[in-house]
């Protein structure tokens, strides 16, 4: 009787080492591989300034397209730089001539958008959203305005780097 | 008893064409590997007799899946998993080897076939209503499977890293970022960094050379296990009269069954088809031939279209019209329809997961007794409109693309 | 590319007023259309009935393909020669300029059209003479009756075609883009769905009046004229259910392509008539929903689930009939200066809005439709509706489907056709100006939507490619 209960005990200590071995084998494989998956999200990116053009052959109220080589961020064994379009724009306001550098990715499905100039607005061919000249969006599906480039002035030459922010 | 003589006529068969030494080493094998065994295991057993032709699309599935993994194999003697180099792997293929570029064809083409024989596999099983008990876990699996092909649609379609590819890269990793909460994130883990880069292009590779394939073909096997242990349900013609039978009938029917007969537990009357037939040669010459056809079909459209390649991908693209494989256009036509941040997770994920979900539950959700297809309106018909939803969907998609 | 105009010959006009010649040449097409489109419903209904009389035994499905073909033989003499009258006279002697020049840009459509016509005729002729004795190969005669519904099909396509392109035309002489113009696909589907509905409501409308005349009492035609309202209206709201969503995107096209007739639908004059057309589909899925839960009702079973359908539907229907201003239309109001809630003294009624409210009422009339009809074909499908039961309350039901049904293509044509505003033809031909008709270029002015570059020079930025 005892014997038996001690061969079951036994048995049940051998199952529970099966299932913790093959636990501990499987975290101390799953932790490295999660861990590398989820590396990019840790990773700070930098972000140089880079030259677009002399804004004084930017006309007002027309977007102009530059395509300049920015550093796409992120960390990988190559960080190309790549080559990304970024529509100058000179706002006539009132009383000022405002300068925004617009990216033209468009922020619903990251489509490229280009200025219509039949439509008179940022056309995204994908999914037909809209944006004014300012980067609003006014129609169609976009969530949010075109985001813009930080931008800096150097004279009249100005610079950007790939960091987006908010747009109107 | 029976059994053993079809046994021994096949022992005989399989070794006809050779004698002597060769017959001899034959039985030598066979005694160690137990290859008759499997053969016999394989080819003999019960099918439904009527409707056949329509229950081949399932085979002509696992031989087109087959193909793909078999073209896929030999197309990684020659493309480069990198930003820099997949594009021009790939256009020194088509240009420089032609044979290759078949390959590239047909892995294309039998992609594209295969959506449509899935589409239609689907179809005829839900039509039949095969899903039915006992079979409701082998449904689930088919749902699966097909959401795992679909799933090697997109990324295989990523990996040219051409214009098409790129954008078509672009706007599938940007749907997930509006996932609530961990959406940047989630992106960020399947770019491989905030935007698209050299560790976009490997993930996805290894996501479609490897991790789906290695999801996808356990899941074919389970799929088959439990084809072969509740046999092939067939449809409503192999079933005509079930009602009217009386219970002696019925029991006599049920004790005369062949394996892998009756499936069980089962509605009453529906364990064993009226006709049975033979799977080996019946129903393998039908498959064989529908699956010939598909091959065939896809050989002549790999070497007289083949494969596009568009030009580099240009992430500084201005004008570039980035269209959706022809498979994901209702989706496409989706986000149009489903504008603004709060409406565009209804379009994303919330209409098609209720979707994707409704599917899967289609055994527990269908109570109908009986299996022809007019006697089930509470399935057929939000079905039928399911898939006349889909169908404008994707005509409206093709509209607005062409008329840009 | 040389002018069309320069060989167009000279032609004559009738001494007729523009607005009496554009008057004529409406009704007349208004007319054609009704047959046509029953036409078309008609055989692939006809084909589908035959079918089931064949493999189902049935002998209400025999008697209703009998009837059917022979109203469809009659229809189509009617019809084709409206046709004919239509284009020898009406087309060519009032309107000679827009239809010669419309030949040379659609001139394959227009021969597709006429081959598919004798092909049609060609297939119904057999079907109308000889139907009984065409029975005894009856695989033959349902592949007659398949081949009829192509040419028809085909027919109506190809004037899709021409309908779709004289609302948003494309560059001329590139046929696959006079094919595919921006609301052919819209069109098409919406016309294929439409016409299997108005046919259903035909058949439904049909039965409706005979069941309530003397003869529909008698106990050997009763069960059938019951069982042929139920048939047909299945057929005229389960189409229909297609239609808010195929319309939607239809309108769609027409905002992008062609502006202003997008204007002039939904904010200008003919916002009126849009919106008694949205009346209409209200009443056409109310009332149905409504037959369907009286008539199971009918046969003695209560189903709480249709009450509650009806009960949605009709709720849809008020919040789709809400008109979205006080006036005849948005321009009105903006020119009254009176775009403000009604509650601070402007006419706007904020719950007729297209987006949110109408959207709502569109998605509600879908689903509710989709689950309604599903719970009556589960009765229907389970030989559970004695037919026979109905009383004049479906009777009336259906008779008031069909109504709509019909008003509703009616008023459909007419806003489409009306909705060019001056143009026959989108941008390039006005309707009294139908001798200055050149053909549309490539390089042709777009008006897609308010362009107004006023003093600022555009430089078109340069496509970047490395």
């Amino acid at each position: 009787m005892s014997i038996a209960q001690k061969r079951i005990s036994r048995r049940k200590f051998m199952i529970l080492a099966i299932n913790a071995a093959g636990a501990g084998a499987g975290l101390l494989i799953a932790a490295p591989i999660v861990g590398s998956i989820l590396s990019p999200i840790f990773y700070k990116s930098k972000y140089p300034w880079v030259m677009v053009a002399d804004i004084q052959h930017v006309p007002v109220g027309v977007p102009t397209a530059y395509v300049v080589m920015v550093d796409q961020g992120g960390d990988s064994w190559q960080v190309p730089k790549v080559p990304r379009t970024v529509y100058v724009v000179k706002l006539n306001l009132i009383n000022q001539v405002q300068l925004i550098a617009l990216s033209n990715v468009c922020t619903h499905m990251q489509c490229d958008v280009h200025w219509d100039i039949n439509l008179n607005v940022f056309f995204c061919p994908c999914h037909g959203g809209e944006y004014s000249m300012d980067g609003t969006n006014i129609a169609g599906p976009p969530p949010q305005p075109l985001f813009r480039y930080q931008h800096k002035l150097v004279g009249n030459t100005l610079f950007i780097r790939n960091v987006l922010v908010g747009g109107s | 008893m029976a059994d053993e003589l079809q046994r021994s006529a096949l022992v005989a068969k399989l070794t006809r064409p050779v004698a002597g030494l060769m017959a001899t080493t034959y039985r030598w094998v066979d005694e160690r590997l137990g290859v008759t065994d499997l053969v016999h295991q394989l080819l003999y057993e019960a099918v439904p007799k009527r409707g056949a032709w329509a229950y081949s699309l399932g085979s002509a599935t696992l031989i087109l899946i087959v193909l793909q993994i078999t073209t896929g194999m030999f197309l990684l003697w020659t493309y480069v998993p990198s930003t820099t180099e997949a594009w021009q792997s790939l256009n020194f293929i088509e240009y420089h080897d032609e044979f290759a570029a078949i390959v590239r064809g047909m892995h294309l083409w039998g992609a594209y076939v295969l959506f449509v024989v899935i589409g239609m596999h689907m179809v005829r099983t839900f039509v039949s209503g095969s899903y039915k008990k006992p079979r409701e876990l082998n449904w689930i699996i088919g749902v699966v499977l097909f959401l795992l092909v679909l799933g090697l649609g997109i990324t295989g379609a990523m990996l040219p890293w051409d214009q098409a590819a790129y954008w078509t890269a672009t706007v599938v990793t940007h749907v997930v970022s509006y996932l609530p909460i961990f959406g940047t994130q989630v992106q960020e883990i399947l770019r491989g960094g905030p935007q698209m880069g050299p560790a976009t292009l490997t993930r996805f590779f290894a996501i479609h050379i490897w991790l789906l394939p290695a999801l996808l073909v356990p899941m074919i096997g389970l799929h088959l296990i439990l084809l072969r242990r509740h046999g092939e349900h067939g449809s409503w013609v192999n079933y005509e009269g079930v009602e009217e039978e009386t219970e002696a009938e019925r029991a006599k029917r049920m004790a005369n069954a062949e394996a892998p007969y009756p499936a069980l537990p089962s509605d009453p009357g529906y364990a064993v088809p009226m006709d049975l037939d033979e799977f080996f040669p019946s129903q393998v010459f039908k498959d064989a031939v529908v699956s010939f056809g598909l091959v065939l079909l896809i050989f002549v459209m790999a070497v007289v279209i083949g494969a596009p390649l568009e030009r580099a991908a240009n992430p500084a693209a201005l004008n570039y019209v980035p269209t959706p494989e022809w498979f994901f256009l209702p989706l496409d036509q989706l986000l149009v329809q489903f504008p603004q941040a709060w409406m565009i997770p209804v379009g994303v994920f919330i209409i098609p997961g209720i979707g994707t979900t409704l599917l899967m539950l289609v055994p527990f959700l269908d109570r109908t007794p009986g299996r022809q297809p007019w006697r089930r309106p509470e399935v057929m018909v939000p079905a039928l409109f399911v898939v006349l939803f889909l169908v404008f969907e994707a005509l409206l998609a093709v509209n607005r693309l062409f008329n840009l | 590319m040389p002018l069309i105009a320069s060989t167009t010959p000279q032609l004559t006009q009738v001494p007729i007023s523009t607005g009496m010649a554009t008057a004529l040449v409406a009704l007349l097409m208004l007319a054609h259309v009704q047959f046509a489109a029953w036409q078309q419903g008609g055989y692939i209904i006809l084909a589908v009935s035959d079918f089931m009389g064949w493999k189902r035994k049935s002998a209400n499905y025999d008697r209703f393909s009998k009837g059917l073909v022979t109203a469809l033989g009659a229809t189509f003499a009617i019809g084709g020669s409206l046709a004919i009258f239509a284009v020898m006279i009406l087309f060519l002697g009032l309107w000679g300029h827009f239809y010669v020049d419309l030949q040379k840009v659609l001139f394959w459509p227009f021969v597709g059209e006429a081959a598919a016509f004798v092909g049609e005729i060609i297939c119904l002729y057999p079907l109308y003479a000889r139907w009984d004795r065409l029975g005894h190969v009856r695989g033959l005669r349902v592949g007659l009756e398949l081949l009829l519904f192509i040419n028809a099909s085909l027919q109506m396509l190809l004037i899709n075609v021409v309908a779709s392109y004289m609302l948003t035309p494309r560059p001329a002489f590139n046929l696959p883009a006079i094919l595919l113009n921006p609301t052919e696909i819209p069109l098409e589907i919406h016309r294929f769905v439409g016409n299997i509905a108005w046919a259903g409501a035909v058949i439904a409308l049909v039965a409706g009046i005979r069941l309530l005349l003397r003869s529909g009492r008698r106990p050997e035609l009763r069960p059938y004229l019951d069982w042929m309202g139920h048939y047909g209206l299945i057929y005229a709201i389960g189409f229909t259910i297609a239609q808010p969503l195929v319309g939607w995107e239809y309108a769609k096209e027409i905002q992008l392509h062609a502006y202003a007739s997008w204007y002039d639908m939904m904010l200008g004059g003919l916002s009126v008539a849009f919106l008694f057309q949205v009346f209409l589909l209200g009443s056409i899925f109310t009332v149905g929903i409504f037959y369907l839960w009286r008539r199971v009702r009918a046969s003695g079973f209560r189903s709480p689930a249709l009450a509650v359908c009806t009960v949605l539907s009709f709720g849809a229907w008020l919040l789709i009939s809400t008109p979205s201003s006080l006036a005849w239309s948005y321009e009105s109001v903006f020119a009254a200066n009176a775009n403000v809630p009604i509650w601070q003294g402007g006419l706007l009624i904020p719950w007729g809005a297209m987006i949110p409210w109408k959207l709502t009422a569109l998605v509600a009339f879908t689903g509710v439709t989709i689950v309604a009809l599903t719970i009556y074909l589960k009765y229907a499908s389970r030989g559970k509706l004695r037919w026979g039961d109905a009383g004049r309350g479906q009777a009336f039901s259906l008779i008031a489907v069909g109504i709509s049904v019909s008003l509703i293509m009616a008023l459909m044509g007419f806003i489409r056709e009306s909705s060019r505003g001056p143009f026959l033809i989108t941008n390039q031909m006005l309707i009294n100006q139908q001798q200055n008709f050149s053909p549309p270029s490539a390089t042709g002015p777009a008006l897609n939507g308010p362009a107004s570059n006023a003093g600022v020079s555009i430089i078109l930025p340069t496509e970047l490619h490395p």
